[in-house]
């Protein structure tokens, strides 16, 4: 599932869904010196859909997001929000999105409210429309407690509401949050994952993040990039469902070593549960197990379980960034 | 017009919420006032101008407007407010200027705090006071004021590290009052004289010594608005150059 993936969904795209997507990214690559940050990266994202945006740290997954708000000029390729190209357009374009960085960050010596004040007349409220928005945010992130608090002195949490606020203050189109939810404790995680299922009602959200059951939870579609390119995209049945009908052969300890899985039909192992490595069988027929095991003692394990079945997300999210790292 | 005013409004809440600017101003007039009161010959022939202030405001200026400036752009790096900055609707151009004109209204407070010192001059002194040459002093330090702090602003978006901004915002400073200055000219001048004019008329001293002698001439103003100018358009390209 590499590039051909990518392709495979982008062109499978009717015309006319097509112009209704609110994130559109063709081609961005970035570079920092030698290393490539972002190859070719591409999707797009409707009104309704919550991207998942999975990846190892360091895969660039942010430098992505940050080519697709402006932040980052791209090397190649073009990112659009609501149809607006950042680079030729940035102002009107940074009109429609709202964006929470990873580092939360807020103006330490400014009050909340004077905070959500600041970032809502920059976006061009005025007067009722900028109190109303300001009220809107502040009952839907419980921040009613913290309107005379420096944001200096907020906890983690409500540091991360606050970016929250900033971010959705003037109703935008189109929402996009780098890891919303590090950092949180899981009341407030459930919390944010609430809110971005709630806000995916009526806008397009894309988000980072590198923990698989919060992909899991409230992803309606999952890109998965890793060492800068996109080697994934789909839904979560999709991603997991690939593989149905391959069989997963369970081995003990650290499995067959490597040089001998091809002749023996086998993928590289991935780690499975604590001493227990999984590999796939390659083989076009189903695999002689009789034959397998005996195989599999003389490669030094032994086999334990055997059998067809959907691969969990995180055996996809192992073998698509571990065992098939992509050729640079 | 309306975003800049938004910046400037929170930066100016910012150095006024904070004790910067307050430090800044207490600074500023305490030290002018301190060399003022010891050098000048005021208590002694009762002059009645302010030379020895005026005098000494270039070198004030070249180590305080950097020191106000350090966090306009260094702190928003360091933690990374910038990226939520950049990705509001504005243009850089109005985030640059926003945040400058928040230091210029600290450097206004705190020339406003220094009116004590002619008001005490006019109602001690005997003599009737030329008012002429302390209006261009004040002048004076509002134009070279908003250059070194256009200077500083640059600086600052060099660097998230704001002691960084601060030394290369006074070692730039310096060059600009102390390397160009009118003894170097002299210097220069025996040797290669277009040379000396250019050293001279880059230079912040000369043309600060003609306005605070009262002379407002338009070179100078076009000096100071054209420097001011030059160091804002070089921050935009600073904050501008991170995307790439």
């Amino acid at each position: 599932m590499t590039d051909d993936t990518q392709g495979g969904t982008m062109t499978a795209q009717p015309a006319a869904t097509r112009s209704t997507a609110l994130i559109e990214a063709t081609g961005l690559s970035r570079s920092f010196g030698e290393t490539r940050a972002a190859e070719s990266v591409g999707f797009e994202v409707r009104r309704g859909e919550i991207l998942g945006f999975l990846g190892p740290n360091g895969a660039g997954k942010s430098t992505t997001l940050r080519m697709i708000t402006g932040l980052l000029a791209p090397d190649e390729g073009a990112a659009k929000i609501c149809g607006i190209d950042v680079t030729e357009n940035p102002i009107e374009a940074k009109q429609k999105f709202g964006y929470l960085p990873e580092s939360i960050p807020l103006y330490d010596e400014m009050e909340v409210e004077e905070y959500l004040r600041f970032v809502g007349s920059a976006r061009g409220m005025t007067g009722s429309d900028l109190d109303k928005g300001v009220d809107r945010m502040v009952d839907r992130l419980g921040l009613v407690q913290m309107l005379r608090r420096r944001c200096g002195t907020l906890s983690k949490g409500f540091r991360q509401r606050v970016g929250l606020a900033q971010a959705l203050i003037h109703d935008p189109d189109v929402v996009i949050l780098d890891e919303p939810t590090n950092g949180l404790d899981p009341r407030q995680i459930i919390e944010v994952r609430d809110l971005i299922r709630d806000l995916a009602k009526d806008c397009a959200v894309i988000f980072s993040t590198h923990i698989l059951q919060e992909i899991a939870a409230i992803c309606s579609r999952i890109i998965v990039i890793h060492s800068g390119r996109l080697i994934a995209d789909g839904t979560p049945d999709e991603l997991t469902g690939s593989s149905s009908e391959s069989w997963q052969i369970v081995t003990r300890g650290e499995g067959v070593p490597e040089e001998l899985c091809a002749e023996m039909q086998l993928s590289e192992g991935n780690p499975g549960a604590p001493g227990e490595t999984i590999h796939r069988w390659n083989g076009d027929s189903a695999p002689d197990l009789n034959a397998l095991e005996k195989r599999l003692e003389e490669a030094g394990t032994s086999l334990l379980q055997a059998g067809r079945g959907r691969e969990s997300l995180e055996q996809v999210y192992l073998r698509l960034t571990a065992g098939e790292e992509p050729k640079r | 017009m309306k975003n800049i005013l938004i910046v400037a409004r929170r930066e100016t809440g910012a150095y006024f919420g904070t004790p910067i600017a307050w430090i800044f101003i207490a600074l500023q007039v305490a030290i002018l006032s301190f060399f003022f009161f010891l050098y000048s010959p005021f208590f002694i022939i009762e002059s009645a101008d302010m030379r020895v202030w005026f005098g000494l405001t270039p070198f004030t200026l070249m180590v305080f407007a950097p020191a106000v400036t350090m966090r306009l752009w260094s702190e928003e790096l360091r933690t990374g407010s910038t990226e939520v900055l950049l990705s509001l609707p504005v243009k850089v151009s109005d985030l640059v200027i926003g945040k400058w004109l928040s230091s210029v209204v600290v450097l206004l407070a705190s020339i406003v705090c220094s009116f004590g010192i002619p008001m005490t001059i006019g109602w001690l002194s005997a003599s009737p006071v030329d008012w002429g040459p302390i209006i261009g002093g004040y002048i004076g330090t509002m134009l070279a004021g908003m250059m070194f702090l256009a200077l500083g602003c640059w600086v600052s978006a060099m660097s998230h590290n704001q002691v960084v901004s601060l030394l290369v915002g006074v070692t730039a400073g310096i060059v600009l009052v102390l390397a160009l200055s009118p003894d170097f000219a002299m210097f220069l001048s025996a040797s290669n004289e277009s040379m000396a004019r250019a050293v001279e008329s880059l230079g912040v001293q000369a043309h600060f010594r003609s306005i605070e002698r009262g002379v407002l001439a338009i070179s100078d103003v076009i000096y100071f608005l054209s420097g001011t100018c030059f160091f804002l358009v070089l921050t935009m390209f600073q904050v501008e150059l991170k995307k790439q």
